[in-house]
C-alpha cells in the first residue's frame, strides 16, 4: 500500500495558498489588534489604533492615530500620536520577537482630553496588582486635616473608634503576625529538637577526648573514624535547618521592629486625626503643608511609583525564563515562559526612536519638541545598553528658559537603576484652589522640576515647583461665616495674601514598597506661624486632649506589641541562637577530634559540610 | 451545513481513501491533534498536511478532530499542568527550551506555552494507543454493528437522503 498521496500536494499547495491570502489580507488587522492588546496589558488602559499597515516587502509598518489612555485618569489619554513608521528588521520575526530599528512618530502629544473613558473592563494581571499595591501604600499615609472650624467652640472630642486609629490597626497587626510566626517558629524548633544531638555530640567529643589513638587497633580507630563522621553528618544536617529558622526568626523579628518602630509615627498621625475631629489643625509640626498639598503630591507620587513597577516588570533584569498568560482564546490560556539568552534577539527591541512632540496649551511651555529613545527593550541583557531617553524644546509659543528631559533606565543587570530628571523654567503654572485657606493661589511663570533615582529597591524622587509671584484670589464663602468664622477668613487670608513667593516640594524617599511621603512649603510654613501666633494657646489646649485620648486607645494595643516583639527577641531568638552557638562548638570540636583519630591525614569533606 | 457536507464530500472524493480501517484510524488519531491541541499553531498545519498526503483517511481526520474538540477543552487543566512541569519545574529541560526557543520556526508553534506544549505531548504519548484502540472500534462496528444497521427500516430511509451520502464516507 502506498503511504503517501502524492496528488493531495496540489490541494495542500492550495490550502496553504489560502491559509496565506487569508494572513495577508488579515494581517493589518491582526497586527492592529496585536497592538492595542499588548499595549492594554502594559499600560492598563485603552490603547487604541486607527490604521495599521504592514509593508512586508519594505519591512516598514506604518501606524496612524495611536491614542493611549492614562490608567490613573481615564479621561486622559497619556499620550496621542498622528504618524509612527517602524523599520523592522524581519529576520526575528522567525523566533516571534520584533525588533524594530528606527520609528519616527510625529504629531505626539501628551495628557489630552478623550471624548470616551480609556478604562479597561479588565485590566492586565500586572497593572491590577501594581495598582492594588499602591492603593494599600497609599491608604496608609494619613494626611492632617486642616480646619479651623473648632475654633471658639467648645472642645468636645467624640469617643475614638479604635479601629479607625492607625496606631491600633498595626500594633494589632504587630501581634497577630507575632503570634502566628510563633507558633510556627516553636513548631519547627521542636521538630528539629537539637538538644538531644548537641547532648550526643558533647558525649562523643568527651569519649574521644580521653582515647590514646595509639592504643586502638584498626578496627576500633575506624569504628571511632565512622561514628564520628556520622555524628557530625547528624549535626551539619540539624545546623543547616537550625541556621535557616535562625534567619527566618531574624527577619520575623526586624519586620516585627520595623513595625513597632513605625507606631510612634501612626500615633502622630492619629493625634492630627483626632485634631481633625474637633475641626482643628495641628501645628505641632514644622507646617501644614502636607494637609495643603498633600493629596495631590499623593497622586503625582503614586503615578511614579506606577510607572517604575511598570519598568520593573517588563524590563526586567538578567537572563532568567520570565512567564506571562497565554493569549486569550476559547481554550485555556495557559502559561507562556520565555527563554531569553545571550547574543539572541530579544523579544522586543526599539534600537532608536524620533519623536516630534507637542505640548498643548497657550502657556510657556506649550510648544514643539524633539524626543530621542535609544535602546528600549523588553531584554536589556541582551542588547546591552540602557534605555536612554532626551528631549528638547525646539520652538515655541512663548519664550522659555530652559526646558530639559534625560533619563537611563538602566536594567542590564540587576540592582537596577533608573534616573529621570525633567525640569522646565517659564512654565505658566497651575493656580491652586485651597479651601481651607479660602483662597486660590495663582502661581503664575515659575519653575517646576522633577527627578526620580531608584537604586536596587530604594527610591528617592522629588518635585519642586516654585512661584515669585504669586497672585492671590480669596475664594468665595458659600457657607455665609459670620463673626468668629468671618474673623478667622481674615486671618487666614491677611495671613496668605502677605505671602509672594511659593516653593512646594514633594519627596518620596526609601524603599519601593513603602517610600516615606514628604511636603514641605514655606506656604504652609507661614500659615503654621501665623495661626501659632494669634491661636497657638487654644489648639495648643485641644491638642493636649486629643493626644491623651489617644494615648489612652492606643496604648493597651502598643504594649502587647512591644510585649511580643520583646519576648520573641529574648525568649525565642536567644534560645535558636544559643543552641546554634552550641550546635556550632560541638561541631568544631568533633571536627578536630576527628581529625586526631586520622593522625591528620586529609579526610575528604561531605558534600554536605561547610 | 450542507456546504459543509458537500465540501467533505468532494475532500474525499479528490484525496480518495483506501476506507480500512487502519487508515480510518490513522486519520482520526491524526486529526485528534486539531481537536486536543489549541488550533491557531504552526504544528497544526503541519499535522494537516500529514493528514492530506499520508494515506490515512481524510474523513476520519475530519471526524477526529471534530470528536476531540470536547476533550482538548476538558482536559486543558491537565496538558497546562504538564506544560508546567515541562517548561517551568524542570532546570534541567530549561538548555533544550532556551535553543528552541532562540532558533527560527520553531517559536511559531507556541512551544513555549505550557497548555500547547502539554497538549501536544499528550497527543504524542496517545498516537499510538488510540490508533489501536480506534482500528479495534472500527472493525467491531463494521462487523456488528453496521451489518445489523443496513437492516433497520429506518436506516435504510435515511440510506436513501442525501445525508447517507455522509455517512457513507465511514462504512466499509
Amino acid at each position: 500500500m502506498k503511504i503517501f498521496r502524492w496528488k493531495a500536494v496540489g490541494t495542500l499547495a492550495g490550502t496553504i495558498l489560502v491559509f496565506a491570502l487569508l494572513s495577508w489580507l488579515f494581517l493589518d488587522t491582526l497586527v492592529r489588534r496585536g497592538i492595542e492588546k499588548t499595549g492594554e496589558l502594559i499600560v492598563g488602559a485603552k490603547v487604541e489604533l486607527a490604521y495599521a499597515h504592514v509593508r512586508l516587502g519594505a519591512g516598514q509598518l506604518v501606524l496612524r492615530g495611536l491614542q493611549v489612555a492614562n490608567p490613573r485618569q481615564p479621561m486622559q489619554n497619556l499620550l496621542e500620536a498622528s504618524d509612527l513608521v517602524a523599520a523592522i528588521n524581519p529576520l526575528p520575526l522567525l523566533e516571534k520577537k520584533l525588533v524594530i530599528d528606527s520609528l519616527i512618530a510625529r504629531g505626539v502629544r501628551f495628557d489630552t482630553p478623550r471624548k470616551t473613558s480609556g478604562a479597561l473592563a479588565n485590566p492586565g494581571e500586572t497593572s491590577s496588582a501594581i495598582s492594588e499595591q499602591l492603593k494599600s501604600w497609599a491608604d496608609q499615609i494619613r494626611f492632617p486635616s486642616f480646619s479651623l472650624e473648632g475654633l471658639g467652640k467648645a472642645i468636645e472630642l467624640p469617643p475614638l473608634n479604635q479601629d479607625s486609629l492607625r496606631t491600633v490597626r498595626q500594633a494589632r497587626a504587630v501581634v497577630q503576625f507575632a503570634d502566628t510566626a510563633r507558633r510556627g517558629w516553636e513548631a519547627e524548633l521542636h521538630a528539629i529538637d537539637p538538644r538531644p544531638k548537641i547532648d550526643s555530640g558533647k558525649a562523643l567529643a568527651a569519649r574521644l577526648h580521653g582515647i590514646n589513638t595509639r592504643s586502638l587497633n584498626v578496627q576500633d580507630l575506624a569504628q571511632n573514624v565512622q561514628t564520628t563522621k556520622a555524628t557530625l553528618a547528624a549535626l551539619t544536617s540539624t545546623l543547616d535547618r537550625m541556621r535557616k529558622l535562625e534567619r527566618s526568626v531574624d527577619s520575623g523579628v526586624a519586620r516585627m521592629r520595623a513595625g513597632v518602630g513605625g507606631l510612634e509615627d501612626a500615633r502622630r498621625g492619629d493625634y492630627g486625626y483626632a485634631l481633625g475631629l474637633l475641626k482643628l489643625p495641628s501645628l505641632e509640626g514644622p507646617d501644614i503643608s502636607p494637609a495643603l498639598f498633600g493629596t495631590r503630591a499623593l497622586e503625582k507620587m503614586q503615578a511614579v511609583l506606577y510607572w517604575i513597577r511598570i519598568a520593573e516588570r517588563y524590563i526586567p533584569p538578567g537572563l532568567t525564563a520570565r512567564t506571562h498568560d497565554g493569549p486569550k482564546r476559547a481554550r485555556m490560556a495557559g502559561t507562556t515562559v520565555l527563554f531569553p539568552r545571550e547574543h539572541g534577539w530579544p523579544q522586543l527591541l526599539l534600537r532608536r526612536a524620533a519623536l516630534d512632540l507637542a505640548l498643548r496649551g497657550e502657556g510657556a511651555a506649550a510648544g514643539d519638541y524633539q524626543a530621542r529613545l535609544t535602546g528600549l527593550t523588553t531584554e536589556p541583557a541582551i542588547y546591552g545598553q540602557p534605555f536612554r531617553l532626551s528631549a528638547q524644546r525646539t520652538g515655541g509659543r512663548v519664550a522659555v528658559r530652559d526646558a530639559r528631559l534625560a533619563g537611563v533606565l538602566d536594567h542590564v543587570r540587576a540592582p537596577v537603576r533608573d534616573s529621570v530628571a525633567a525640569s522646565v523654567a517659564g512654565f505658566a503654572l497651575p493656580s491652586y484652589d485651597l479651601p481651607p485657606l479660602r483662597a486660590r493661589a495663582g502661581l503664575g511663570d515659575g519653575i517646576t522640576q522633577f527627578s526620580v533615582q531608584r537604586r536596587g529597591d530604594n527610591i528617592d524622587a522629588r518635585w519642586l515647583i516654585r512661584s515669585t509671584n504669586v497672585a492671590w484670589q480669596r475664594l468665595a464663602d458659600s457657607s455665609g461665616a459670620t463673626g468668629g468664622s468671618r474673623k478667622v477668613d481674615d486671618l487666614l487670608w491677611r495671613i496668605v495674601n502677605g505671602v509672594k513667593d511659593v516653593e512646594i516640594e514633594t519627596q518620596l524617599h526609601g524603599a519601593l514598597d513603602h517610600p516615606s511621603l514628604a511636603v514641605r512649603s514655606n506656604l504652609g510654613a507661614a500659615v503654621t506661624q501665623g495661626l501659632r501666633k494669634e491661636i497657638g494657646a487654644q489648639v495648643a489646649h485641644a491638642e493636649q486632649i486629643a493626644r491623651a485620648r489617644v494615648d489612652s486607645a492606643v496604648s493597651g494595643q502598643v504594649a502587647a506589641a512591644r510585649q511580643r516583639l520583646g519576648s520573641v527577641q529574648t525568649d525565642l531568638q536567644a534560645r535558636i541562637a544559643g543552641q546554634r552557638g552550641e550546635l556550632d562548638a560541638v561541631r568544631a570540636e568533633l571536627e578536630k577530634q576527628l581529625k586526631g583519630l586520622t593522625g591528620g591525614i586529609g579526610i575528604p569533606k561531605l558534600p554536605f559540610q561547610r | 451545513m450542507l456546504g459543509l457536507i458537500k465540501l467533505i464530500q468532494d475532500i474525499v472524493r479528490s484525496l480518495n481513501s483506501q476506507g480500512t480501517p487502519g487508515q480510518l484510524a490513522a486519520g482520526m488519531a491524526l486529526g485528534a491533534a486539531l481537536g486536543l491541541t489549541p488550533l491557531l499553531n504552526l504544528h497544526n498545519l503541519l499535522i494537516l498536511a500529514a493528514g492530506m498526503l499520508l494515506n490515512v483517511s481524510f474523513p476520519g481526520f475530519l471526524l477526529g478532530w471534530a470528536v476531540f474538540v470536547p476533550f482538548g477543552f476538558a482536559f486543558d487543566p491537565l496538558f497546562h499542568a504538564v506544560g508546567t512541569v515541562l517548561l517551568i519545574n524542570t532546570p534541567a529541560l530549561k538548555p533544550m527550551w532556551t535553543v528552541w526557543y532562540n532558533t527560527p520556526i520553531i517559536p511559531l508553534t507556541n512551544f513555549n506555552n505550557t497548555v500547547v506544549l502539554g497538549s501536544v505531548l499528550a497527543w504524542v504519548v496517545l498516537y499510538v494507543p488510540l490508533y489501536l484502540l480506534l482500528r479495534w472500534s472500527i472493525k467491531l462496528y463494521r462487523e456488528r454493528v453496521y451489518a445489523r444497521l443496513k437492516r433497520v427500516r429506518v436506516f435504510q430511509v435515511i440510506a436513501a437522503s442525501k445525508l447517507y451520502n455522509w455517512y457513507r464516507l465511514f462504512r466499509p
